[in-house]
């Protein structure tokens, strides 16, 4: 008899299919967007207006990094969770309720935007994902991110009352692994998020509506990057939770280890924080004494991540040998390369190795001052988020899908195209995009081409970089039409098949009986991380507000507009008359 | 054949960033590889990993043999 997940919780599973729909229609629209800017910044071939680069780099972040990801991750957490508990939420109208306000959010900020080039939408949001100041959006947008977030705070609360349930009925038992998972990375959400909830309802929102004149546009920004580097963990960890609890299963063994996958989560939930400030290396507003404490715990972080690929690489060695392989390293050949699930996540760890080693460049105080603000910083997120995450996301969908809906996938072979075809559509744009940031070429802009002045490339020429960036941006919208094809032919059209594997996670070699409790006190590390978040933000948020005020001194916002004053042109004509 | 399918496919994905980077790498020690020369250089590597996985292993080579 069959036992997939739709078998076992048919309600979670109607929920979890709503998830990643949204998250997959959200995929196919950024992904477009994304060719949109590849072709149109390397003049490869345009079709919009400069001005509208704006609009759709906007959308492109915001749908991609937010909606894509979370709406997945909030899914996946759902099935964790309730697939390591062996029981139902509690209410499904309740799980219900935050995936609608979550919906709700996306369509408010996405209308938004869609403002900027729709004129009967009498919107605007060019703000780019990172909204901070002095960019100034319609209050929609705020209120929209906000239920948004809030929606993913009351998912998060979802997962915990059922985790409280389950507690009372195993009062003695250890958090099972996904769910310690879950909790600890929703633990460093509800305390990073903070810092965008104040920004947006204390600052952008109340100056959006005209009740206060203005913001101090470095608290503002300093408030985002609270946010904007934790996001990217929150991101991150469900996929490390896929690498942990599925990649050794679909290799055919077992997790090399239960505690270190522990200590590797308990690491991220204190460390995520207190590193925000080493995306404004640059900004002259904050001491470097705060600057150096923001590299130092960013350096920590390599730790767990270290860890990770240790213990994920042990677990597949493991399941090789289970499978015949032998050598020292011939048993690469004993894993299920033919798997697009296996093969995905499996290729998207190794990018991410790459990616690891151009954050460290990033993480580096001095050495940052080379590719700040450069399309290297643009190359280092298509590997992390872009590839490490959503290569994960869409390589684990080959095995979620048929488990929510009860029907193999509809084509197996193009899977493996699929993900094959991302791995090397990636390696080429992002390739290409590290390689301009080396020579300065900067980033968000529809321009970078300056006039009377050349780029001056290590190896190549400029209209080469850029040719590669366009082949790779070409290849990757491809592999993004070939996913959304088979999931909808999958969904749509599959038959109902009783060959679906059972709903199961990886079993461990060392289990967490090997490691103390204390690993599972959750209020103990949550503690420790808002010690360090108090050490790394306090003095500096003091001095930001004793420098430029709470609500700034005074500026006047700029408002982003497609509308062209003739006023201003003819000013800056008169300006370059001689 | 002596590798899966799958496998091969992987590996000659896995070329891409080899190939990509080795012009960058090359160029260190002063020998520059225009983007034809490059491509040449790629085709070969492939066609050698072709060779090499679809050549007959020994243990075949004698079965078929017997």
């Amino acid at each position: 008899m069959r036992n997939a997940y739709i078998d076992q919780f048919p309600e979670e599973a109607r929920v979890i299919r709503a998830t990643l729909w949204s998250s997959f229609l959200a995929l196919m629209i950024g992904g477009t967007l994304g060719l949109i800017q590849g072709l149109h910044r390397t003049n490869v071939l345009r079709f919009i207006p400069s001005q509208d680069y704006y609009t759709v780099l906007t959308a492109h972040g915001v749908l991609l990094v937010i909606t894509f990801t979370i709406f997945f991750l909030v899914g996946i957490f759902t099935w964790a969770v309730t697939t390591s508990l062996d029981r139902g939420v509690k209410d499904i109208r309740f799980t219900w309720g935050w995936y609608a306000m979550m919906t709700l959010g996306t369509l408010l900020v996405g209308v938004s935007i869609l403002g900027g080039v729709v004129d009967q939408i009498p919107m605007n949001a060019d703000v780019l994902y990172t909204f901070y100041s002095p960019f100034q959006a319609h209050p929609a947008f705020y209120v929209g991110f906000v239920l948004f977030v809030v929606g993913t705070w009351l998912a998060g609360f979802d997962w915990f009352r059922t985790w409280w349930a389950w507690k009372k009925d195993n009062p003695d038992e250890r958090i099972p692994l996904p769910t310690f998972m879950a909790l600890t990375t929703m633990l460093f959400w509800y305390l990073s998020s903070i810092g965008v909830a104040i920004s947006i309802l204390a600052f952008l929102l109340p100056w959006s509506l005209g009740i206060i004149d203005s913001v101090n546009p470095l608290l503002t920004r300093t408030l985002f990057w609270f946010f904007g580097h934790p996001v990217v963990y929150f991101w991150l960890m469900p996929a490390y939770m896929l690498w942990y609890t599925m990649l050794p299963k679909l290799s055919g063994g077992k997790l090399f280890s239960d505690p270190l996958a522990r200590v590797v989560f308990v690491l991220f939930l204190i460390l995520s924080t207190p590193v925000g400030i080493h995306h404004q290396y640059l900004d002259p507003g904050i001491a470097e004494g705060f600057k150096f404490i923001a590299m130092t715990n960013t350096m920590f972080l390599l730790l767990p991540s270290l860890l990770t690929a240790f213990t994920v690489v042990a677990s597949m060695e493991h399941g090789a040998r289970q499978r015949g392989g032998e050598g020292y390293l011939s048993w690469l050949k004993a894993l299920p390369w033919r798997d697009p699930a296996f093969t995905g996540m499996a290729l998207a760890g190794l990018m991410f190795a790459a990616g690891g080693f151009s954050g460290m460049i990033n993480a580096g105080l001095s050495i940052n001052y080379l590719v700040h603000n450069s399309w290297w910083v643009v190359g280092h997120f298509h590997l992390t988020v872009g590839t490490a995450v959503a290569l994960t996301f869409m390589a684990a969908s080959y095995w979620f899908i048929p488990q929510l809906t009860g029907k193999e996938i509809w084509n197996r072979s193009l899977g493996l195209v699929q993900v094959v075809l991302w791995f090397i559509g990636m390696t080429f744009m992002s390739n290409a995009m590290h390689r301009a940031g080396l020579f300065g070429m900067p980033r968000r802009t529809a321009e970078p081409q300056y006039q009377g002045f050349s780029f001056d490339p290590a190896v190549g020429t400029v209209a080469e970089i850029d040719a590669q960036i366009a082949l790779g941006a070409a290849l990757l919208t491809l592999s993004v039409y070939l996913f959304i094809t088979n999931m909808v032919l999958t969904t749509i059209g599959g038959s109902t098949s009783d060959a679906i594997p059972d709903n199961t996670y990886a079993g461990t070699l060392s289990g967490p009986e090997d490691s103390p409790a204390i690993i599972d006190n959750l209020k103990l590390w949550t503690s420790i991380a808002v010690v360090l978040v108090i050490i790394a933000y306090s003095l500096p948020l003091a001095s930001i507000i004793d420098a430029g005020g709470l609500f700034g001194p005074g500026i006047d916002p700029w408002k982003p507009s497609v509308v062209v004053d003739p006023s201003l042109v003819l000013e800056s004509v008169r300006g370059v008359m001689p | 054949m002596r590798i899966s399918k799958g496998g091969l496919l992987v590996i000659m994905a896995f070329l891409t960033p080899l190939i990509v980077e080795l012009r960058t790498v090359l160029s260190w020690f002063g020998i520059r590889l225009s983007v034809v020369e490059t491509g040449a250089l790629g085709l070969a590597l492939i066609v050698a990993v072709l060779i090499w996985a679809l050549w007959p292993s020994n243990g075949d080579t004698e079965a078929k043999l017997a």
